[in-house]
């Protein structure tokens, strides 16, 4: 009753301090907030918006004889006179609306002024000699994109949209390279049946509709998924590193009571020495527990991020919850007094927790790879890795072999931290 | 034990090389006011955390009605108030948070915890302050809260640890009447300080501690009479009072002579026929003297007497 006592009066401390409420809750939520909103992230959680990038086209591409001889035997290309403008009215069309608003510049120069003046995002500039160079079977084509380095997404899908149209026509090129190597002939009427053949065995089977494979990416509910998908594990990345900056500043607590004279106090009681480490320990726990299933909470009310069935996410949280507190625990007893902590905890709760989000930070969100082996090293890795196989709805023996990973680090951490803060206060 | 709250027997205590406790042995009765006077440094502070059980002794033993330290630690906690020097008070709780919470690890629950909760702040003299916190009161209200939270329990033994340092006058009196209101309620209490003023004042018994060893105990009555009807005189003089140091104490009639940020102490036989000769003394060294005044025996003049040494020192 006493170690509760104890627990409750540092949890009702810990959370009268507007800084530890910021820390435990505002920052994470604010971090994936952020990812939120420049995923596009609105109100209505059923619409994912990609910005709309301003693409500014000029094209000096000049046709050429080489590239009509083959023109009319590639589907899509027949009402264009050059490689330039199948690009253009590729890119102009309403299927991309939602993503690119494309107008044309005069010369190249016009262009790359108009990114310049942030007129336009991507400016993309095709060569007066394209169309030359892409029907010479051994030429090589190129473009040239120039973006505002400010932006990230939008010129990103516009560099996208533009290699799968170059793949797609690059393989039909090589396919008609080929051709005329074995064969000999440089028929232009073979080379064309060759790329039409090449594009017709696109796996949509639809000639005209292999040049580039338009998704939808209107709004529906697999775009809301693919918001939670970037900020579920983010937020969830961010969770856990907080949870054991929680653990270890809470823990802390028992060096500042040492050092502001209520701990030795304590000891003056008749309150077992077992008692007062019990309530402390129990406190540093019960502070996780609040800031992780609130995170949990308001990650799911205010992000709509689907954590996973209730009882991995449950065992995981828990686990989480063991490893945070006995970590910080096992920290602080290292620790001489307060003076020592901020390096300390800046350094090993930054590295470790570092560590432990790389399967988040590289982008996979994935439990297997190089890095996601290496975070396991730390315990934000196994909690991470708990919270990707829970979200992904691994199947329970998966999770309890991570929370048994869990457990074991933290009795390792709690029995050491115990046994040298006993010897401390004996 | 009968009569005794408080035996310690031949106490030890070392840190290291600095032996800060030399074999102290003293006994306290019950209901009575007993004080440990002496220098910072002297062993005070060492004692009463051993005899708090937050210091285990080196050699030696100690008991707090009848339950020993070495045997019976809980007994001794369970009858003991502690009022540390330093305030130990959680400063982001109320005041009523704080007693609250300590009661609660003194083993008191429900209606009595309420009870004895309210009561304590009537007697700290801060019921209408206790919804405020701790960091927004006075150092002297903290005092009282800091003394409040060892009465709690309604112990039978209070030890406090120098608890008037660093307040204003009109805290100190507050505290130094509470301490006088345990005795009539039958508390006994083991008193440090280093204030003699103070130890004069409240205590039954006082024990004069020096270097970690006790050099002195009994009533105020019996230590003044250590140093007999010597006077105490204490001269300022315009120069380094190291100076004339050395010629005071070849004067005919003078016992001791210490000298103290620019202040000089002398025990004498008899003060009218000394200072004449300090003068004049003084005098032959070039030295004028620029005040003095003349006490009547007290503690301090006894401290100077057993330890060559002012009380402050």
């Amino acid at each position: 009753m006493k170690a509760l006592d104890i627990a409750l009066k540092d949890l009702k401390r810990s959370f009268r301090s507007a800084f530890a409420l910021v820390f435990m809750f505002g920052v994470p939520l604010l971090m994936a907030g952020m990812f939120y909103f420049m995923f596009g992230g609105t109100a209505n959680a059923n619409t994912f918006n990609l910005p709309v990038t301003k693409v500014v086209i000029a094209n000096l591409d000049q046709g050429g004889e080489a590239f009509k001889n083959i023109q009319a035997q590639i589907p899509g290309v027949t009402a264009a006179t050059s490689m330039g403008d199948l690009i253009v009215s590729t890119l102009e069309d309403k299927s991309f609306a939602s993503l690119m608003q494309v107008s044309l510049g005069e010369n190249a120069e016009a262009a790359r002024t108009a990114v310049d003046q942030q007129k336009a995002g991507v400016a993309l500039i095709i060569p007066a000699d394209f169309s030359t160079r892409f029907s010479n079977l051994s030429g090589q084509a190129s473009l040239e994109l120039y973006q505002d380095p400010t932006l990230t997404i939008g010129p990103g899908i516009v560099q996208s949209i533009l290699d799968q149209f170059m793949d797609s026509l690059s393989g039909a090129k090589i396919a008609a390279a080929v051709t005329v190597k074995q064969t000999g002939s440089t028929d232009p009427a073979l080379i064309g049946r060759v790329m039409q053949q090449y594009l017709a065995a696109s796996p949509k089977g639809d000639p005209t509709g292999t040049l580039l494979d338009i998704q939808d990416i209107q709004p529906s509910s697999k775009s809301t998924d693919l918001l939670q998908k970037i900020i579920g594990p983010i937020l969830g990345a961010m969770t856990i590193f907080y949870a054991f900056f929680t653990g270890t500043t809470t823990a802390q607590s028992i060096l500042r009571e040492d050092e502001e004279g209520t701990l030795p106090r304590l000891f003056t009681t008749p309150t077992t020495q077992s008692t007062i480490l019990g309530g402390k320990f129990l406190s540093v726990g019960l502070t996780v527990v609040v800031q992780m299933v609130v995170l949990l909470l308001l990650g799911e009310l205010i992000f709509h991020i689907a954590w996973g069935s209730l009882v991995p996410v449950s065992l995981i949280t828990i686990g989480t919850i063991m490893a945070a507190a006995t970590f910080g625990i096992f920290v602080n007893s290292f620790l001489k007094d307060t003076s020592q902590s901020g390096l300390v905890f800046g350094g090993v709760l930054t590295v470790t927790g570092m560590l432990g989000m790389l399967p988040i930070l590289s982008g996979a969100a994935s439990t297997s790879g190089v890095l996601a082996t290496i975070s396991l090293a730390v315990p934000q890795g196994w909690s991470v890795r708990g919270l990707i196989q829970a979200m992904n709805g691994a199947p329970l023996n998966t999770i309890l072999l991570t929370l048994a990973v869990q457990v074991m680090m933290s009795i390792v951490f709690f029995m050491v931290g115990l046994l040298r803060f006993r010897k401390r206060y004996a | 034990m009968d009569g005794n709250a408080i035996e310690i027997k031949d106490l030890y205590k070392s840190f290291g090389e600095v032996r800060a406790v030399q074999g102290v042995s003293f006994e306290v009765k019950k209901g009575e006011i007993f004080s440990l006077l002496g220098p910072n440094g002297a062993g005070k502070t060492t004692i009463l955390s051993m005899l708090a059980c937050l210091l285990h002794p080196d050699q030696g033993d100690a008991s707090i009605l009848g339950h020993s330290l070495r045997k019976d630690p809980m007994g001794v906690k369970s009858v003991l108030g502690v009022v540390p020097q330093e305030i130990a008070l959680y400063e982001d709780l109320s005041a009523r948070e704080n007693l609250t919470f300590w009661a609660k690890m003194y083993g008191l629950r429900g209606a009595d915890l309420k009870q004895r909760v309210e009561e304590v702040l009537e007697v700290i003299g801060l019921a209408d302050r206790a919804r405020d916190y701790i960091k927004k009161y006075s150092g002297g209200m903290k005092r009282r809260v800091n003394i409040g939270v060892a009465l709690l329990h309604k112990p039978q033994v209070i030890l406090m640890d120098e608890p008037t340092v660093g307040i204003d006058p009109q805290s100190r009196r507050s505290i130094l009447d509470s301490v006088m209101a345990l005795k009539q309620q039958g508390t006994t209490v083991l008193y440090t300080t280093h204030y003699m003023e103070e130890a004069q004042e409240l205590s039954d018994h006082i024990a004069i501690m020096d270097h970690g060893k006790l050099i002195a105990a009994g009533t105020n009555t019996e230590l003044v009479r250590i140093v007999g009807e010597m006077d105490r005189i204490t001269l300022t003089v315009n120069t380094e009072g190291s100076r004339v140091v050395d010629a005071w104490k070849a004067v005919r009639g003078v016992q001791k002579v210490s000298s103290e940020d620019g202040t000089l102490s002398v025990l004498a036989d008899d003060s009218n026929q000394v200072l004449p000769r300090l003068f004049e003394a003084a005098a032959s060294s070039g030295i004028r003297i620029t005040s003095v005044a003349i006490l009547e025996p007290n503690l301090e003049a006894v401290f100077l007497q057993l330890t060559g040494r002012a009380l402050r020192d």
